[in-house]
Order: C-alpha cells, then sequence, then structure tokens
C-alpha cells in the first residue's frame, strides 16, 4: 500500500546479498515527489547497503529502482547521478587537493556553460552553504562538518530531483548541523526529494514526513513521525527486548 | 673541481632529468587514476622509440616529424588497449597485484614482438642535427690562465630538452588548469566521488591510460634524440626509472613526479662527474632510500591524516 500518491523514487523488493550474508532483504519502499523520506536502524541494518543499491555502487540481485518512472535497475553510478540522483557519504568524499570551487565544478565538466558562467554557478552554490569566503582554499583544509556542507553543495550542481544523505549530521557542529537542515529545507521547497539515514532521530523526527525502519536487512514498521515513535517493533529493535 | 665539468654534469642531469620527469609522470598518471602497477610503461616508450626508428630508416622521416604522429598513434592505442586489458582487472580479488602481472605480461609480449620485428640487435638511429653542437657559453680561465672553457651540448639534446620542457608545461597547464585536468587529478583523489558527480570514470580512465601511453611514445621519440640507439631489452631500466621518479615525487602527484624526475636526473649526471663511476651509480638510489624513510609519501605527496 503506497504512502504517496506521486513517487519520485521507487525502490521494489530490493535484494543484496553478500555470500551468505543477506544485508537487504527484498525491501520495498517510496520517496514522493517534494518529500524528506527518513531510513532509520540500528548499525549493520543494511541502511547504507540500501543507499548504494539505489545508486547504482552496488549491483543488487534482485528488484529494481525507478526514479520518476524511469528505470535505474543495473545502471552504473554516473548514469544515475545524470538521471538525477545525487548522493552524500557520512565519510564525506571531496576532491581534498582541489580548491573548493573547483569541487563544485567537476560535477559540471559536460556543462556546455562558459567557465565564468561555471565560477559563478560555484561561487553561488559555495554562498549557500556558508563557504564562499574559503572559495579558494582546498578540500583537506576544511573541517568534517564543513566537507559534508561542500558535498551538499557540490550535490546541488547537477540539479537533482532526489539526494541520498547518509548520516549528514554525524560529527557535525550545532551551528553546522542548522545550517545544514536549513539547506535541506531549501532545497525541498524548490522541489528536491530526499531520503535521509541519520542515527539523529531527533532530526529525522523533525525532518521526515514519511519514515522506514530498516532492521537486519528488512523493513519492520514505516509510517508518520508519531505511529514510529511508538511503535512496538522500532522500540523493541532500538532498545532490545 | 672543474667548472666546464660541473656545468656539463648540471645540463646532462636536466637532459636525462626531463626524461625521467615524463616516464614517472605517465606512470603516476596510469597509477593514479587507474591503480595499475603498468609494468609496461618502459616497454610502450620502446615502441615509440621504434617506431620513430622505423618511420627514419624506412620512410626517411625526420624524428620530429615523426613526433606528433607516434603521440596521436599511442594515444588512440592506449585507448584501446585500455579497453581489452584494464576492465577485466576488476573482477580480481586483488585488482593491483593482478595489475602488476598484467602488465608484466604486456611487457614481455611487447619485448618479443619488437625482437620479432626488428630482432634483438641494439640498432644505432642514425639521424644528426647541423651543427651536431651548440656552444652555450663560455668560462674565462677555467682551465688556467688564458684558458677559456667551452660549455657545449649536442643539438639534438638541446631540442630533446626543449621539447620535454614543452610537453611538461603543457601537462602541467592541463592538470591544473583544465577542468578535463582536475577532473583527471579529482579521479587520482577520489575515484567513487568522480562517480557520483556524474562523470564516466571507464572513459576518464581510457583518456588516462590514452595520455600515459602517448606521454610514453613522445618520451621514446626523445629518447633517440639523446641516446640514438634502440634496444628491445632496453625497457625494464626505463620502468625502473619511473617508479624510482613516483617514489620520489609522491604517488598521485604528477607534478611531483616531474620535478622528482628533474631533480633525480640532476643528482646522477653530477655523481658522475665528481665521483668515480661505481660511486656515482649508487647516489641516485641513496637518495631514493633516503627519501622513502625520512618521507615516505615522497618530497612532494602529503601523508594521508584521515
Amino acid at each position: 500500500m503506497s504512502w504517496t500518491s506521486d513517487p519520485i523514487l521507487e525502490v521494489i523488493g530490493l535484494t543484496k546479498r553478500f555470500g551468505g550474508l543477506v544485508a537487504v532483504n527484498a525491501v520495498s519502499l517510496e520517496v514522493g515527489r517534494g518529500t524528506i523520506v527518513g531510513l532509520i536502524g540500528i548499525n549493520g541494518a543494511g541502511k547504507t547497503t540500501l543507499m548504494n543499491c539505489i545508486n547504482g555502487i552496488y549491483k543488487s540481485d534482485e528488484g529494481g529502482v525507478t526514479l520518476d518512472g524511469k528505470d535505474l535497475t543495473g545502471r552504473t553510478p554516473h548514469e544515475i547521478a545524470l538521471a538525477g540522483v545525487g548522493r552524500t557519504f557520512q565519510i564525506p568524499r571531496t576532491f581534498h587537493r582541489l580548491s573548493l570551487i573547483d569541487n563544485l565544478m567537476i560535477p559540471m565538466l559536460r556543462s556546455k556553460q562558459s567557465d565564468d558562467e561555471l565560477i559563478a554557478r560555484a561561487e553561488r552554490g559555495l554562498e549557500r552553504v556558508n563557504l564562499y569566503e574559503l572559495r579558494a582554499n582546498h578540500g583537506e583544509e576544511l573541517s568534517g562538518g564543513q566537507e559534508k556542507l561542500l558535498e551538499l553543495a557540490r550535490v546541488m550542481m547537477l540539479n537533482p530531483a532526489l539526494v541520498l544523505l547518509d548520516e549528514p549530521f554525524a560529527g557535525v557542529n550545532p551551528t553546522l548541523c542548522r545550517l545544514m537542515i536549513e539547506q535541506i529545507l531549501a532545497m525541498r521547497s524548490e522541489g528536491t526529494s530526499f531520503l535521509l539515514v541519520s542515527h539523529d532521530l531527533t532530526s529525522i523526527y523533525r525532518l521526515s514526513d514519511w519514515i522506514y525502519v530498516l532492521n537486519q536487512g528488512e523493513i519492520i514498521a514505516q509510517g508518520g513521525v508519531e505511529a514510529v515513535r511508538n511503535d512496538p517493533a522500532v522500540v523493541e529493535a532500538y532498545l532490545g527486548g | 673541481m672543474n667548472s666546464v665539468l660541473l656545468m656539463n654534469g648540471l645540463i646532462g642531469g636536466l637532459v636525462f632529468g626531463a626524461i625521467y620527469a615524463l616516464i614517472g609522470a605517465g606512470l603516476n598518471v596510469i597509477m593514479g587514476v587507474l591503480r595499475v602497477v603498468n609494468f609496461a610503461h618502459g616497454e610502450f616508450i620502446l615502441i615509440g622509440s621504434f617506431m620513430a626508428y622505423a618511420m627514419l630508416t624506412m620512410l626517411g622521416v625526420n624524428p620530429l616529424y615523426a613526433l606528433p604522429v607516434v603521440a596521436v598513434v599511442m594515444y588512440v592505442g592506449g585507448m584501446l588497449a585500455y579497453y581489452v586489458l584494464i576492465p577485466g582487472l576488476a573482477r580480481s580479488d586483488d585488482p593491483e597485484t593482478s595489475s602488476f602481472l598484467l602488465m608484466f605480461g604486456v611487457s614481455l609480449m611487447i619485448i618479443s614482438v619488437l625482437t620479432w620485428i626488428f630482432e634483438a640487435d641494439i640498432r644505432p638511429v642514425n639521424f644528426s642535427f647541423n651543427p651536431i653542437n651548440v656552444v652555450l657559453f663560455s668560462i674565462p680561465d677555467a682551465y688556467g690562465p688564458n684558458r677559456d672553457g667551452v660549455v657545449l651540448i649536442p643539438t639534438a639534446r638541446l631540442v630533446a630538452l626543449g621539447i620535454n620542457i614543452v610537453i611538461i608545461a603543457a601537462m602541467t597547464w592541463f592538470l591544473y588548469m583544465t577542468l578535463p585536468g582536475k577532473a583527471l587529478r579529482g579521479a587520482i583523489m577520489n575515484r567513487d566521488a568522480i562517480q557520483i558527480v556524474g562523470i564516466n570514470v571507464h572513459r576518464l580512465s581510457a583518456a588516462a591510460f590514452g595520455l600515459a601511453t602517448g606521454l610514453a611514445g613522445i618520451t621514446g621519440v626523445v629518447l633517440t634524440l639523446v641516446i640514438p640507439s634502440v634496444d628491445p631489452n632496453g625497457g625494464a631500466d626505463l620502468t625502473l626509472f619511473g617508479f624510482i621518479v613516483i617514489v620520489l615525487g609522491g604517488l598521485g602527484h604528477p607534478v611531483g613526479a616531474l620535478a622528482a624526475g628533474v631533480l633525480f636526473g640532476i643528482v646522477e649526471q653530477l655523481s658522475n662527474v665528481v665521483l668515480p663511476q661505481a660511486a656515482a651509480q649508487m647516489v641516485g638510489f641513496i637518495v631514493l632510500v633516503a627519501v622513502v624513510m625520512l618521507k615516505p609519501e615522497g618530497l612532494f605527496g602529503k601523508r594521508q591524516s584521515r
């Protein structure tokens, strides 16, 4: 039974095995257009593996993924990125020996715009995450939290329809965390949808329109914030029996 | 110490150092972007040398005119070779070790083919410039009162140095000033990140492989100007110099390799001037061991902190 009438992302019966271990087991979920969907679960539940299957880093063994009705199953990470799926990582993957401006220009390699236009776009991206003053610095000179903001700004450069955020608030100080949340909400108001993985349940409960709970590779609960917060299966999974 | 000999050593160091720099830069691009240990890089250089030799002896083409032809053919050939050789490595449990063995096999194959076509003899490349030598400057009273010394360089080596400087400058400009060059460096820094920003990593890797083999081809032609002979068995030494240069300069640091190549060349050639030959051969390697022990990330690399 679908919770949204207008899904941008549909994951259908997705399974990923590593040898004998079933990391993700027949997971189906949806992200509604312009919504933020939370994905929670304890360590090892399969959250990051699921994200890696959605954006093509892992090939799923069964099931499929569609974005706005287009089948993304079996496509490569760069094809999925160009199709409109952005991705950030728990440990940011920035280009640490390139300037912040260059970090944001790399995604626009295929763009037909002039260098001046690309630089202006990259500068606007950095302004949004308060990194403009550091635009000439290298990625390796940033703090962990600033790197996460840089990664988010880099994702924005491709104007994705959907962004997969993997632990965006982990290890980020409260000020940068607020800035991150502001940007996520601003992007949502501009039409971007999000699948958000986080251990920070406060942020998940605050931001999410719908929440899925993953445990041992399977969806054990889903619903709105209040329903999930009070679901006995969720309490059991998080706090143990 | 005779100042004429010292200056000749320094100039010789620049000439050879620029060649080592090109060898190291090509090897470093392949290792950085593809994580492939290219044990056949020296043999790719030999292909360039033998192409120049064949064009000179069979068609009478001046190596300077052969240079762009060799560069283009090697670039295209390298891109095609990438698609044949490299993607299959991803299915291995240990791609880097497999790449070493694969490219070692390729190096043996190239040696066999070159020996089959050109036979195992060392062959002279009969080409000279007019004038044969260029006088760079004179040093007054170098050999005593009123006995001036003359510092000269073979014209072919001067041309080789000039070509190398242009290629090194062009490569530095490409890697540091253009967006495709920055993307190539980005792939060295983080291969996953390149894919998730929408760049086809296979196409980029093929271009990197082509760039490196193109550089190897250019190095091969330039080498025939500096050492006018070709030898199907000379590739291993060239590969060794390439590895020395990337260890000195820092892995995944193409411009570091360029600087390290020049440094190694100057140390090696100056040692030949000031020390007995047997001792001189050791000096470059002593520098290498010292760098590995004191600064294992290379002279221009940065220590990984996370």
